[in-house]
């Protein structure tokens, strides 16, 4: 045990680092701004009620406003019943630093929009990939056909192209065609994954060719054995896949900063945190922390719950 | 030949029917690919000779000069010592903090676990939300590592240089320091990317058999670096050669970060203006696709190599 100490302490210490920015992250959306600026109150701060002053100027009292509350204050002058609108107004607005910091995340931006096209967006992504990779997947794996290794070689050639490097001139087809600033956009580039292509295929190599067979024998065609036959069999290939296209295209921020420009209905996660960090001023760290908290949230939990299954999935390219 | 006429129709008939069924599933997936993969690497090489302007309908043929360009302006020089400064800081630390870590946890058993979750959280989180939050913690004022740093002021860790030049003056402002800037870049990117590593290192470790430890004690080999350096190195081969090369390949896309932390530029005196920021900053922002894809091709011609050293690696060597 005394052995091991020396390990547990340098794993800790790196462990120590690995959490900071999370830490952080979470503490400074539970903050105030008060809190965040003097570096104070621990993790959750002191929670203590705070007034949101641009809520309290939103409601600042006009004339109109003044005489229409006259009848509930009676006897008093109009500067009195402007004060006591003000403290009516101030008092409405006051809340904790987390119910601050969380609902400004949700109504200074969409971030519920941004959350929507994340799932649209990384949804169907994953579902062409699966659409147009398991058929050749399984024609390159089990049927014989003329041409077949130069298929194959293609797929080999195309793996070493990053989508991301030829940026630019998809970018340029996509203007060309008038594209950019559209959900196609943002899927299409990724609709061929030739990785998937070639993981499934090492995978239904595995099946033994006497299924097929039988499903033949039954009168299948092929289109009806790669969805009825060879699907069921790749599920597990097909989770991992899953995890590793679905935590890539969440989180992917260079295509979407590319291709989306302006048009916030069309913002993902990622794009929203960065507009949202673009017009921020000083007071805003909390519910900034708030948004990129909660963008990053869903994908962390889902590792926790299911954490054997991510890493498989992660590490799917290191299974070549 | 009326014999042969009856007989080799049938036969015929099914693998033509096969062969064409097989191109049925195997065409959406070869389009997309053609498409989506080689077009624009072709675009790409041909745009990159003139000097075309996403708008204009024409364009002139303008020879090797963005090329030229490349590789004469100090603007392109910064880009690239940026880019490889980025490379070779953060492949090699990256793969070494993986391995490290992998064999620590492996020689842990089932409470080497938490680590293993901790160290992997980076790798899952959005990037570019946690490029927002160590903006905060890097933050010269309110940030938590300035005021971690300060704490150290007075005591005996003042003896250090860095430290005692920080207590006596100020510590640096890390992201607006030119010398600082790319080395926090590099560091971020590690942080982010030795867990992925570490975990294909992991699933690496158990494949390496324990008789060959055995073996090795036989032959000699007492001292745990002498293990390492006999079986459990040599054995890591194959995983060490991928890691490496899917290390180079993510370190030369970097974008998130400095896209983040420096919207406009490329960081304090173009420090860290790698190459993706550029393709986007000249290609995307500024309309200059000729340069743009001249240096599409340039990262191309450099992800190509590294893969294609890796594959020779592979299938020469590195199996045991």
């Amino acid at each position: 045990m005394t052995r091991d100490l020396w390990k547990h302490l340098i794993l800790i210490l790196g462990a120590l680092v690995v959490i900071a920015p999370f830490y952080m992250m979470v503490s400074y959306s539970f903050k105030s701004p008060g809190e965040i600026d003097r570096g104070e109150g621990g993790f959750f701060g002191r929670q203590e009620m705070m007034v949101d002053e641009r809520c309290v100027k939103l409601r600042d009292p006009n004339r109109d406003d003044v005489a229409a509350a006259a009848p509930r204050f009676p006897n008093q002058t109009d500067s009195q019943i402007r004060d006591a609108l003000v403290a009516e107004a101030v008092a409405d607005c006051q809340m904790r630093p987390i119910v601050f910091n969380y609902s400004k995340a949700f109504t200074e931006a969409p971030l519920l929009r941004y959350l929507l096209n994340g799932v649209i967006v990384t949804a169907s992504i994953f579902l062409i990939q699966i659409v147009v990779a398991l058929p050749a997947a399984y024609a390159l794996a089990k049927l014989k056909f003329w041409g077949r290794e130069a298929v194959f070689s293609l797929v080999l050639f195309c793996l070493l192209i990053p989508v991301h490097a030829i940026a630019l001139p998809l970018y340029i087809m996509l203007a060309k065609v008038g594209l950019t600033n559209t959900y196609a956009a943002l899927v299409v580039p990724w609709t061929i994954s030739v990785f998937g292509i070639f993981l499934m295929r090492q995978f239904f190599m595995t099946v033994p060719d006497d299924l097929i067979d039988a499903a033949r024998m039954d009168g299948m065609g092929e289109f009806a054995i790669v969805w009825r036959v060879m699907l069921p069999t790749a599920i597990p290939a097909l989770l991992a896949f899953a995890i590793f296209s679905v935590v890539a295209h969440w989180n992917d921020y260079f295509w979407p900063r590319i291709v989306v420009t302006g048009n916030r209905d069309l913002f993902t996660p990622p794009l929203g945190l960065r507009e949202f960090k673009g017009d921020g001023d000083g007071s805003f760290f909390g519910p900034m922390m708030a948004t990129a908290t909660v963008i990053v949230t869903p994908l962390i939990v889902a590792f926790l719950v299911a954490q054997r299954r991510f890493i498989e999935g992660i590490t799917l390219s290191g299974m070549k | 030949m009326a014999v042969a006429e009856t007989h080799t129709p049938v036969i015929v008939s099914a693998e033509t029917a096969q062969c064409r069924t097989a191109w049925w599933l195997t065409a959406p997936a070869l389009g997309l690919m053609v498409l989506i993969l080689l077009v624009p690497v072709v675009i790409a090489g041909i745009l990159s000779f003139t000097d075309y302007s996403l708008g204009n309908d024409t364009f002139n043929w303008v020879g090797a000069k963005n090329y030229e360009r490349l590789f004469s302006r100090s603007t392109y020089e910064k880009m690239f010592i940026a880019t490889f400064t980025y490379v070779v800081t953060v492949v090699p630390l990256s793969v070494g903090l993986g391995l490290g870590a992998a064999l620590l946890i492996n020689s842990l058993g089932r409470i080497g676990d938490l680590y293993k979750t901790i160290f992997f959280l980076p790798v899952m989180a959005t990037l570019l939300a946690m490029a927002i939050a160590w903006e905060f913690m890097l933050h010269p004022s309110i940030g938590m590592v300035n005021h971690t740093l300060k704490m150290s002021c007075g005591t005996i860790l003042e003896i250090i240089p860095f430290l005692k030049k920080g207590c006596g003056d100020r510590f640096p402002l890390w992201l607006g320091d030119r010398d600082y800037a790319i080395w926090v870049i590099c560091f971020i990117g590690v942080w982010q990317g030795f867990g992925f590593n570490m975990v294909l290192y992991l699933a690496g470790l158990t494949g390496v058999h324990r008789e060959l430890y055995h073996a090795a004690e036989i032959d000699g080999a007492k001292s745990g670096w002498e293990r390492f350096r006999l079986v459990t190195w040599p054995a890591l081969g194959p995983t060490t050669v991928f890691v490496v090369t899917i290390s180079c390949i993510r370190a030369f896309q970097v974008f998130d970060t400095i896209e983040a932390f420096w919207p406009q530029g490329g960081g304090p005196n173009k420090s860290t203006y790698v190459m993706m920021f550029a393709i986007f900053e000249k290609g995307v922002q500024q309309n200059l696709i000729g340069i743009g894809s001249a240096i599409t091709v340039l990262f191309l011609v450099f992800v190509m190599f590294l893969t294609l050293i890796q594959r020779w690696l592979v299938e020469r060597k590195v199996h045991y």
